[in-house]
């Protein structure tokens, strides 16, 4: 329970307020350009929702790979330090949201075009599934025990659950499946791909990938505040019981 | 029993440790080579729905194959259409219900439902969209799309 | 490490023998979970028989949760873990063991469970060599995740509520690949159902590996 001589108090930093304006600023103009995108021959105006769909998946695979990265970091002794415990907990709660929020703008885009708001193929049932399997990773985390133990076992816990990020992207091609291939695999001159539909995507996974940086730094600084107050809370409680043994023997 | 060369077996060798990393990834290629396209079928194909049908019988199964232009009765409440497969079978669908909105002659369909004697009765239409993003207003397009396009509808 | 395997599942065993804990509380509720989805699906006769592969796998998971739970109950008293580690046995032996333990008793479960199918959802069985052999590495591969997991949450103080979060979403392709597999023995659909043995048998292969590697450090600190 020793903590360490505290780094100092994790104040807001120039540079997130820098990061979250650009996020917030490529966030609404993906959004007014895609609102702005032309229907299209085959899925009429739903075709815009391609504008967030595929960016929130892609932040969701960022969020959870760099969960698995710095669980390894953290697993593997020589690199194991407290950070990377606490990046890896920040991005995978960043990570559920984003891919909530994947499959909740799936299901308002599958409703129009599909004509449903949910099936059982492969794609959706994969993606559901790491969903429930990162759930159960903060679950894990919630857990009050010693700090190396937490730790430990949630970076095990959070290496077998990214094993369905691949699984998940690669869906579409290994199986047979109602979602529609991968958008940006066929990108060439020759491509099915409107050029604008393929700008304003791309803005679109700029945005989604800033918006999940600026998410992370900031979840990491709630993070190492809420262990400073911790520890601190813990420093004062044994000052007072110090203070009212002096009382005591001074009298 | 009285082994106590703990130390020894505390932690796992590094060489374990690489055998059971090999183990795990040739396990998990083996799964990539297999093919796993076969085994995991969500929906049968037209042309599958027919040269099984007999095994098939009455069981529920998805059915996936593009509406064929021109067949199309709709009906409050029903609509009929055949499908074709990519070989070229055809199965005649009945389905109750009304279509989405994107239902149409050429779209690719996923369809619920089972044989019923020489039709395959639906309860359920899903269009199977592309990943195809062409523009329906031409002035915006680019000179490559807009050749093709013309005969898309 | 076989011989410490060996020992660690006859004590399980010998313990589930002795306390019927697997027999008087387990076995029962797998059949109530049977039962109850006959009450919540008796007035569509057919459905029963029909979705009876996914029934029962399902019946053996939620079984699974609480063999496991068990198992890991059973050395949290007395400080039987603790024991366990002062004793030297090797780790991946341990893993083995108590493997080796669950999978015994899952596998009484589901001679059992077949039992009840045939006489409350009135399935005829066919295709036994499919089903044996999806039971059998169906049943490793819980066997093996469960363990591995049952560490995982060991020693921890919300261990009852947390393992179900955390096991469920990891059994979740057996339970898919076992009842598709099953589906096609059962002649419920039309498929090549030993395409699902083989995902069975890697998903069985993977985690016995894991555990034989990871469980010495899963065990370290519980």
């Amino acid at each position: 329970m020793t903590a360490p001589a505290h780094d100092r108090l994790p104040a807001r930093s120039q540079a997130s307020f820098i990061l979250g304006a650009a996020a917030l600023l490529a966030l609404v103009s993906t959004i007014v350009l895609g609102l702005g995108l032309p229907p299209t021959l085959e899925q009429g105006p739903y075709a815009r929702l391609i504008a967030i769909h595929p960016p929130l998946a892609w932040a969701a695979y960022l969020a959870f790979g760099v969960t698995a990265i710095t669980s390894v970091l953290y697993l593997w002794s020589r690199t194991r330090r407290r950070v990377w415990d606490r990046v890896a907990a920040s991005s995978a709660e960043v990570g559920v949201v984003f891919t909530a929020l994947t499959l909740v703008t799936g299901s308002i885009w599958g409703r129009p075009t599909w004509g449903v708001w949910w099936t059982w193929d492969a794609r959706l049932t994969s993606t559901a599934l790491l969903l429930a399997l990162f759930l159960g990773y903060l679950a894990l985390r919630g857990v009050q025990t010693d700090v190396h133990t937490r730790a430990k076992r949630s970076a095990i816990a959070a290496l077998v659950a990214v094993v369905d990020v691949p699984v998940v992207h690669f869906s579409v091609e290994w199986w047979r499946t109602l979602h529609q291939g991968r958008s940006l695999a066929q990108l060439t001159p020759q491509s099915d791909l409107d050029g604008s539909y393929v700008a304003v995507m791309l803005l679109g996974f700029m945005a989604m990938t800033l918006v999940y940086g600026w998410l992370l730094i900031e979840r990491y600084r709630v993070e190492a505040l809420e262990e400073h107050f911790e520890d601190q809370g813990l420093d004062r409680a044994l000052e007072e019981r110090r203070a009212e043994a002096e009382a005591v023997v001074a009298r | 029993m009285t082994a106590i060369d703990a130390p020894s077996r505390a932690a796992p060798g590094r060489r374990r440790l690489w055998v059971a990393g090999a183990v795990i990834v040739a396990a998990l290629g083996f799964l990539l080579f297999q093919g796993l396209g076969e085994a995991t079928v969500y929906f049968k194909t037209a042309d599958e729905a027919v040269s099984q049908k007999e095994d098939l019988g009455d069981r529920r199964f998805r059915l996936e194959g593009a509406v064929v232009p021109g067949t199309v009765e709709a009906a409050p409440g029903r609509v009929a259409f055949e499908v074709r497969g990519a070989g070229g079978g055809t199965v005649d669908v009945v389905h109750q219900g009304d279509p989405p909105e994107l239902f149409q002659p050429d779209i690719p369909v996923v369809l619920e439902g089972r044989w019923d004697g020489d039709r395959y009765a639906s309860d359920r239409i899903m269009v199977k969209h592309t990943s195809e993003y062409r523009a329906e207003n031409p002035d915006r397009v680019d000179e490559y799309v807009g050749k093709d396009r013309a005969g898309g509808q | 490490m076989w011989r410490d395997a060996a020992l660690v599942a006859g004590k399980d065993l010998r313990i589930e023998a002795r306390s019927r804990v697997a027999t008087n509380q387990v076995a029962p509720f797998a059949v109530l979970v049977l039962v109850l989805f006959g009450f919540a699906l008796d007035p569509d006769r057919g459905i029963l028989s029909r979705a009876s592969a996914g029934l029962f796998w399902v019946a053996v998971l939620f079984s699974a949760l609480l063999a496991v739970q068990r198992s890991f109950a059973i050395e949290a008293v007395d400080g039987g873990g603790d024991g366990l580690r002062l004793l030297g046995l090797d780790p991946a032996g341990i893993f083995m063991g108590k493997a080796a333990a669950v999978f015994v008793e899952l596998a009484a479960l589901e001679l059992l469970l077949t039992l009840g199918v045939v006489v409350l959802y009135g399935v005829d069985l066919g295709g036994a060599a499919l089903m044996v052999a999806t039971a059998a590495v169906a049943t490793l591969g819980l066997a093996a995740a469960g363990t591995v997991y049952g560490a995982l949450s060991a020693g921890l103080r919300v261990r009852e509520t947390l393992l179900p979060l955390l096991l469920l979403p990891v059994l979740a392709p057996v339970l898919l690949s076992a009842t598709r597999a099953w589906e096609v023995a059962l002649g419920t659909s039309v498929d090549d159902g030993w395409r699902w043995v083989q995902l069975l048998g890697v998903f069985a292969v993977v985690y016995v590996t894991f555990g034989l590697v990871g469980f010495g450090a899963l065990m370290e600190e519980s």
